[in-house]
């Protein structure tokens, strides 16, 4: 049927595009997965099905420890940056706040301004005060560009509460500290959440800050895959990406809804 | 007329509720305030002092000089500036090319779907970059996972030699910066209001002209936030032309980390480098802002 | 001299039959309303007139071309969309420009035509603001010079009016209809609104599950509905049903059971041949029924009921009482003229006369699924009604 042709055109060309799209975001990744049980040293071909590299994960040390430090930075910086953001997001509330609009100013800045910055800002900031670069610097930068994500993510849901439902505590009798405990912390606990969630995220995935904080011997494990790459000792990295992948997955698809907090928060 | 004159009690009860709140807030902001003046802005001002000082293979010398910035200003880093400001530009404008239609086939699709389609833009969104980066290695590699596909096809007879390229580099962005525009994209196209379009075609205008005269200036907003959310962060990408480019052609993120990590040292250039970063962004920003407060703003008057 | 033509259209959504061979004139410059209930298919009648849904089956034609495969922007046709659609990036006068400018008119041609546009809907000073910047019936009239200005054969008015508040309605009608009479063209309004169909139109479609129930001018809808679901769909209504138990030259007898077991008769006149023994469904409009304290004089031609007031509702202009006759129950308006019958009010449970004229009763040739409850009757909600009738079966 001629009707229509140019309308049916564009619903074919953004049906081509998003399948094109799916296509160019899974193949990698899909060919990587794959690759990490082929019984080959090198990436051509594929040899037969092992789960040798996934045994070889086990036994290297260096990857087991760069993963203890990723796991501790994570964690750590996670637990900070979500009590700052909690306590920030809570002083943020009061519209009549003198200082509302520089402290704002100050947690949107890190995150129009590329990440390199970051890194090369603190790491001159360590070089000049003569700080020995490790876990405790390591630590501080993550916990200075994750504060940024935790503040804004529990703000949007603090902007989202609905007042009503604290006169109504009051009205019910409950003294102010009762209120704080019992109905605004719950109700924004998933925002709490999702800041935390997020902030482990961008502290398990970051490479450059941390490799610009981080001295020699405190490796995480992007510092250690992109060593790796960049040696060229590769075999254990297909299957240690994998096994992180699959990790990821699993978070994201048990964690439905505190993701949809994160997205619509952002 | 004043509902409760100064000279009225609850005047003053209002005031010093108002000023003890206000205490409050200052005392709450204050760990996350203060440590980011710490670990935020004053890192900066060192940058800045740096950035005058005199370079030494290992650390720098306290001695004024403007000898980072004239050599910023010599053709080799001029290049690279602009083959970062080229690679973020053509970044950009290929996430949106690309990013468009799929955000614009989202924001169409069935409620039911809609969700389960941004999943799978996000996905790639929360894997490790590193790990990205790595798989498209494997994929572009001379003797990797595309050449042997076309070999094998019968396409090419001759392995291509895309890695270590700015192809790759180019292709490796796009995919890495790609779900940062479609995100924005989606969240304006899906509020758009689709009977406008039903309207333009009433009117007269086919499917091409409603594309242009409604859709495109009402996705203005999403076009701008995911055209920032990708150029900003390309411009000072790093990882990607380390690890897929060659070593030829550097870029202005891989430029200032070997002059932070890489012996002989020079850190009063990688301050400058990166102010010079800082520069641009910042005129991008307020380039942005003017052009969409304006755009806003038009309507407000 | 006909202007659109509409022939056995059909459009079904994947199984789901929103309109079912539906076959209409109407004429150049008439005021054509289709009225129905939410989801009776008029807003896709529309839509397939404007070029956004593709018939089924079927043809649309205006004057003599055929245009059923013509995509939206090459019809002579323009839209009022129900929440008026302006672009909210365009000021009022580029909103209005817009059909011109796409067809590359001459600049002062369209500044000429959409100042003469503006001043016709009297928006002429607003021509730099926004669409959020006016109200909801400025919208409304920018949506109309926008429309208008494209020379369309015909106008298309979906619900135009839902979503301005009451006063404002009543007023847009009359400026509607006021605009309709300046510029001459045809226009096919939607609504659901009976009053706004009614009070609007020259002709109306009563439509229900896909179907035209009937058409014709708004008077002969309500006086003389030919189905339960017009006549109950149009105003409020009684519907009793009954058997035909004697015919005479120009009325027939009814017995009514009053679900009780026990019944009453009821003349009336016949636009229909009816056969002894059938039955039928009588509709009796609430504002033809006298009530009275008093038993009415004999009269040949006069109806008479006993009941008993079951409730009474104050409405203002008049009142409404629900009469119980046996388990029926009887809606009547009444206007506040009681002097001429009683002299106190009426009260509740007061055994009452209800009375009216022979040619007040109406014969519909059709028997409703289930007759209405008393509750359903005091709510006078149509939905109720709807889901006792029986959705008509394709032919």
């Amino acid at each position: 049927m001629k009707r229509f042709s140019l309308t049916k055109l564009f619903k074919g060309l953004n049906l081509t595009s998003f399948t094109l799209v799916m296509v160019f975001l899974y193949i990698p990744i899909l060919i990587l997965i794959i690759f990490s049980f082929n019984d080959a040293k090198i990436i051509t071909g594929w040899k037969g099905f092992t789960l040798k590299y996934y045994a070889q994960l086990l036994k290297n040390e260096t990857i087991q420890i760069a993963f203890r430090n990723t796991m501790l930075i994570a964690c750590l910086s996670t637990l900070i940056s979500t009590i700052l953001g909690v306590l920030t997001a809570l002083g943020l509330e009061n519209k009549k706040f003198s200082g509302s609009k520089f402290v704002s100013i100050l947690i949107y800045i890190p995150l129009v301004i590329p990440d390199i910055l970051m890194g090369v800002s603190l790491a001159l900031l360590f070089n000049f005060t003569k700080v020995n670069t490790g876990m405790l610097t390591v630590l501080i930068a993550h916990i200075t560009f994750c504060i940024s994500y935790t503040i804004i993510v529990i703000r949007s849901r603090l902007d989202d509460f609905d007042y009503s439902l604290v006169e109504a505590a009051m009205d019910l009798g409950a003294k102010p500290s009762t209120i704080f405990w019992k109905i605004k912390i719950p109700l924004i606990l998933p925002g709490i959440i999702a800041a935390a969630l997020l902030a482990f995220t961008l502290s398990i995935d970051d490479f450059i800050i941390t490799f610009f904080t981080s001295g020699r011997g405190f490796d995480t494990l992007p510092i250690y895959v992109e060593g790796a790459i960049r040696r060229g000792t590769i075999t254990t990295i297909n299957s240690l990406s994998t096994i992180m992948i699959g990790l990821t997955l699993l978070l994201v698809v048990t964690t439905k809804r505190i993701r949809k907090i994160v997205i619509s928060s952002l | 007329m004043k509902i409760i004159p100064e000279n009225n009690p609850n005047y003053a009860l209002q005031l010093a509720t108002e000023r003890k709140k206000n205490f409050t807030s200052w005392l709450l902001t204050a760990p996350a305030l203060l440590w980011l003046i710490f670990f935020f802005l004053i890192p900066y001002l060192i940058v800045i002092i740096y950035s005058f000082l005199t370079a030494d293979i290992y650390d720098v010398k306290f001695e004024f000089t403007l000898e980072a910035y004239r050599q910023c200003l010599t053709p080799a880093y001029l290049h690279t500036l602009f083959l970062s400001f080229r690679l973020a530009l053509l970044t950009t404008l290929l996430c949106l090319l690309l990013g468009f239609p799929v955000a614009y086939y989202i924001a169409r699709a069935k409620d039911k779907v809609k969700n389960t389609l941004l999943i799978f833009i996000i996905i790639p969104f929360w894997t490790n970059l590193i790990i990205r980066i790595f798989s498209w290695r494997i994929f572009l590699a001379y003797n990797g996972v595309l050449n042997n596909i076309l070999l094998n096809l019968g396409l090419i007879s001759q392995p291509l030699e895309i890695m270590r390229t700015d192809i790759a580099v180019i292709l490796v962005m796009v995919y890495v910066y790609l779900p940062y525009m479609i995100l924005p994209l989606y969240s304006v196209l899906e509020k758009l209001d689709w009977t406008l379009l039903n309207a333009a075609m009433d009117l007269g205008a086919n499917e091409i002209i409603s594309f242009f005269k409604i859709t495109l200036p009402l996705a203005r907003g999403g076009i701008f936030a995911g055209g920032l959310l990708v150029f900003i962060p390309a411009l000072g990408s790093y990882l990607i032309p380390q690890l897929v480019g060659n070593q030829k052609s550097l870029y202005l993120g891989q430029v200032i980390t070997y002059k932070v990590k890489n012996i002989p040292r020079n850190w009063p250039m990688a301050s400058a480098l990166s102010l010079i970063l800082l520069l641009i962004v910042a005129l991008f920003l307020i380039m942005f802002y003017v052009l969409y407060s304006h755009s806003k703003s038009r309507r407000r008057v | 001299m006909e202007e659109i033509r509409l022939e056995n259209l059909s459009k079904d959504f994947d199984g789901f039959v929103a309109v079912e061979n539906v076959s209409l004139s109407i004429q150049s410059g008439e005021l054509f309303s289709f009225l129905g209930p939410s989801g009776c298919g008029k807003t896709t009648l529309l839509r397939m007139i404007a070029g956004f849904e593709i018939p089924s089956t079927g043809r649309i034609l205006i004057g003599n071309t055929d245009i059923t495969d013509l995509p939206p922007y090459k019809r002579q046709v323009n839209t009022i969309f129900q929440n008026y659609s302006l672009f909210p990036h365009m000021t009022v006068f580029d909103n209005v420009a817009f059909g011109l400018r796409i067809r590359k008119f001459p600049k002062n041609e369209i500044n000429d035509r959409v100042k003469e546009m503006l001043t016709l809907v009297k928006m002429e000073d607003q021509a730099n603001k926004y669409p959020d910047q006016i109200s909801g019936g400025q919208k409304q009239r920018i949506a109309i010079a926008r429309a208008l200005i494209n020379k369309p054969k015909v106008l298309l008015l979906d619900e135009p009016l839902a979503a301005l508040d009451l006063k404002l309605r009543q007023h847009m009608l009359i400026e509607l209809m006021n605009i309709h009479d300046a510029v001459g063209i045809t226009f096919i309004y939607v609504t659901h609104d009976q009053s706004e169909a009614m009070s609007i139109s020259d002709r109306v479609a009563v439509m229900n599950y896909g179907h035209i129930i009937q058409s014709g001018p708004p008077d002969d809808i309500y006086e003389r509905p030919t189905s339960v679901f017009s006549a109950y769909f149009i105003g409020a209504t009684n519907l009793i049903t009954g058997e035909v138990i004697g015919i005479e030259d120009d009325y027939v007898q009814i017995r009514c059971p009053d679900g009780t077991g026990n019944s009453f008769e009821i003349d009336s006149t016949f636009h229909f041949q009816p056969a002894i023994g059938q039955e039928l469904t009588i509709s009796l409009r609430p504002e033809k029924i006298a009530i009275s304290r008093n038993k009415p004089r004999y009269q040949e031609d006069i109806n008479i009921l006993r009941g008993v007031i079951e409730d009474i509702l104050y409405l203002g202009s008049h009142t409404q009482y629900i009469v119980r006759v046996g388990d029926l129950r009887i809606r009547v308006f009444s206007q506040h003229k009681r002097v001429y019958f009683d002299d106190t009010a009426l009260d509740w449970e007061e055994p009452v006369w209800l009375f009216w004229h022979d040619t007040d009763t109406w014969l519909i040739d059709e028997i409703p699924e289930n007759v209405l409850t008393a509750d359903e009757l005091s709510e006078g909600g149509i939905n109720h009604f709807q889901r006792s009738l029986k959705r008509p079966t394709a032919q």
